[in-house]
């Protein structure tokens, strides 16, 4: 019950109701509490209500009485389903205000559900931290400026503002040029076509011709650009144009002499090719003398080596087939259907890890999102503890729940050996009792143990009886226990007492009425 | 942090320690600082001679790349974990993200004043002085009895300083003020958004 009150007492609080510091229980509220606290909850659940509620009461006895009934009235508008009534509020009993606490305060709306459901898009983050900068920014204190620190210039004090502007950003070409440099520094080897060599040359006379093109124009530009005279401009000009001419016969030059330096390697290399003809034709001269047994030999050279490259063949064969066969082998694994389906598998798993990846990142800014909104949230009473005894009480709920169904099996266990015991004592009585009259009638002694017999099962049933009904008892004692408790709970004496003063009061009033009236 | 395919892609190759080996990793890093901090541009800055085994035009995009990183990490006032996240993502090694993590904590607080002051501004208004005149009669009319008030906004706008003066009734001076109420009042909703 203190949770209960507790939790009410916190809800009231917040909606504004003034609930002194000592009162724990809502066993403690005076008339006027319960009047304000109810007042003010059909405020916030429904303005329109209350408009004629004050939250006070009035002092005068049919003015609170009315108050009362409004107020009743009012509760049973908003959905109240008990016996509501002007006594509820001015002479109250703990459960029905207990119970109408409860449902105004569920009836309250919920506001914090709605924050929680903001949806958390990049322009909500966005604003959020718009809001967030500007509210710091209006927390700073405003300071005239000769009081400024550096630290305030930030937000309160313009620097220079610049406009956007661009800047260019320049390089040195060393670009591929330096590559074709370094084949420059190894010799050029036997077999390697000429091209290298001559391409070079003609690139270096190229980049020669662009660095006199970049020259020319600073030599244009250093023509005299102020009209002088007619003649100076034209002595210019030609000056220039028979230095453009010179540089032109220099370059023809140039590149005549490059043609010449082909010419002469192209030649020299077909020097080399015949000078090795010549040398084969020499040999064959030399071995012309001798020619039968040099035939013979050279013959027997042909066949030597016609052997080897066939047994080179054969060799060759017998590598090449084993790794046909492989290869053929590892293509068919490949294009296989496990390869396939497997294949298939690794690229699926990829996928779902890309996929996950995805989710995993978006849960994570979810996450810290939520985390710096839950920061943000008042602190309101603390939901954990709550959750906590609410957990609790259910565990201790559940623990009662099995000792009550423990002990229902246990009294009907009782109930079962009670009711074979009578029935065997029954049982055995009739047999006894039969037994014993039949042998009753001739002997003495007998009849004197029937009596006993008969006189101990009267006394026992007896006192099975008594016992019965000791236990009926001592339930009716427990129930009326009960009973007293809840009515003393009621206040009723106290109570009736009131009504009684409230009762004396209103006549009282009634009488001055009346007695005004009668007057004017 | 959402970076474009150029941007990506010169960050990558940034990353690449067979393209930036450390030494010039740490010079590149330098340079875009240096290159966004110094007050007028330098056409040469990328002219080191830790750059002269690099491919010019990877350079140029590295160097194009890591600048448009560092003014959108400052734009968005990024944390170390965001920061570190997107690097790690673009296949920066750890050491590399640390380097480039504390030299952008040295120079965070210059980028953003930086950045603060391209654009325009208002002046702001920094005081007020008002006088009160009351009209009795001018050559037309004998008796005018009206009260005018004679307003003197100083106004600060980058270091220098000139007055805004103006004449108005009491109801146009209510009007502004309850423009500026106003406006302060949107200012106090915008905050608690």
């Amino acid at each position: 019950m203190e949770e209960v009150d507790k939790i009410l007492i916190h809800a009231l609080k917040q909606v504004g109701t003034e609930v002194p510091e000592e009162i724990n229980s809502v066993k403690q509220f005076s008339s006027e509490l319960i009047v304000e606290a109810v007042v003010r909850c059909i405020r916030v659940i429904d303005p329109g209500l209350s408009s004629t509620l004050a939250t006070s009461l009035p002092p005068g006895m049919s003015a609170r009485f009315r108050v009362g009934m409004s107020l009743a009235q009012a509760c049973q508008d908003i959905g109240y389903k008990g016996e509501l009534g002007y006594q509820t509020f001015l002479y109250s009993s703990e459960p029905e205000i207990r119970s109408l606490l409860m449902f105004l305060v569920e009836k309250l709306p919920r506001e914090s559900a709605e924050t929680s459901d903001q949806p958390t898009g990049k322009s909500v983050v966005l604003e959020r931290t718009i809001a967030a900068a500007i509210k710091a920014h209006l927390a700073v204190p405003w300071l005239p400026p000769k009081c400024r620190l550096p630290l305030n210039c930030e937000t309160q004090r313009q620097g220079v503002m610049h406009s956007f502007h661009v800047q260019p950003l320049s390089l040195t070409n060393c670009t591929k040029g330096s590559s074709k440099r370094h084949t420059k520094g190894s010799p050029p080897t036997h077999g390697q076509p000429v091209q290298g060599v001559t391409y070079f040359p003609l690139k270096a006379c190229l980049s020669v011709c662009v660095c006199v093109q970049q020259e020319l124009p600073p030599v244009a530009k250093t023509i005299p650009t102020n009209h002088q005279s007619e003649g100076d401009v034209q002595l210019g000009q030609q000056e220039e144009l028979a230095y453009l001419q010179q540089q032109f016969q220099q370059l023809c030059s140039e590149v005549d002499h490059l043609a010449v330096l082909d010419e002469l390697k192209q030649r020299e290399l077909r020097n080399s090719e015949k000078e090795e003809k010549i040398q084969v034709k020499k040999k064959t001269i030399d071995l012309l003398p001798d020619a039968d047994n040099n035939l013979l030999k050279l013959q027997a050279l042909v066949e030597a080596s016609a052997k080897r490259v066939v047994n080179l063949a054969s060799q060759w064969e017998k590598h090449r087939a084993p790794l046909v066969d492989e290869y053929r082998r590892l293509k068919d694994i490949c294009s296989s259907k496990d390869s396939s389906k497997k294949l298939s598998e690794i690229k699926s798993l990829h996928e779902k890890i890309r996929v996950s990846t995805e989710e995993a990142k978006k849960k994570e800014d979810a996450y810290k999102q939520l985390v710096t909104e839950l920061e943000n949230l008042p602190q309101d009473a603390s939901r954990s503890a709550y959750t906590q005894r609410i957990l609790e009480i259910v565990s201790n709920i559940k623990k009662q729940k099995e000792e009550i169904t423990k002990i229902l099996s246990d009294t009907k266990e009782l109930q079962k050996e009670i009711n074979n015991l009578t029935g065997k004592l029954d049982r055995t009585f009739a047999v006894t009792d039969e037994l014993v009259f039949k042998d009753a009638k001739k002997d003495e002694t007998v009849r004197k143990s029937y009596k006993y017999l008969a006189a101990l099962h009267e006394n026992c049933n007896q006192l099975i009886q008594t016992i019965e009904d000791t236990g009926t008892i001592l339930r009716e004692i427990r129930d009326l226990e009960e009973q007293i408790e809840t009515e003393n709970g009621n206040k009723t004496v106290a109570n009736l007492e009131r009504i009684l003063e409230d009762y004396k009061a209103i006549r009282q009033e009634n009488a001055s009425l009346a007695a005004k009236v009668r007057e004017g | 942090m959402e970076l474009s395919e150029s941007v990506q892609r010169g960050l990558q190759s940034l990353a690449d320690q067979s393209v930036f080996d450390h030494g010039s990793f740490q010079v590149l890093v330098d340079v875009s600082f240096r290159s966004l901090l110094s007050s007028h541009g330098d056409p040469t800055v990328l002219d080191q001679p830790e750059f002269k085994q690099i491919d010019q035009i990877l350079l140029k995009q590295s160097h194009t790349a890591a600048v448009t990183f560092i003014l959108e990490a400052v734009k968005q006032n990024a944390d170390q974990s965001t920061i570190s996240s997107s690097l790690e993502e673009l296949t920066f090694s750890a050491d590399r993200t640390e380097i480039f993590y504390s030299a952008y904590q040295k120079h965070k607080k210059d980028l953003e004043c930086l950045l603060a002051s391209i654009g325009r501004g208002l002046p702001h208004i920094t005081d007020a002085s008002w006088r009160l005149e009351y009209h009795m009669k001018n050559g037309q009319v004998d008796k005018i009895n009206d009260s005018f008030y004679l307003i003197s906004l100083n106004t600060e706008n980058e270091g220098s300083s000139e007055d805004i003066n103006f004449t108005c009734t009491v109801e146009q001076l209510q009007d502004l003020v309850g423009k500026l109420k106003d406006a302060a009042k949107t200012m106090e909703k915008a905050s608690q958004m």
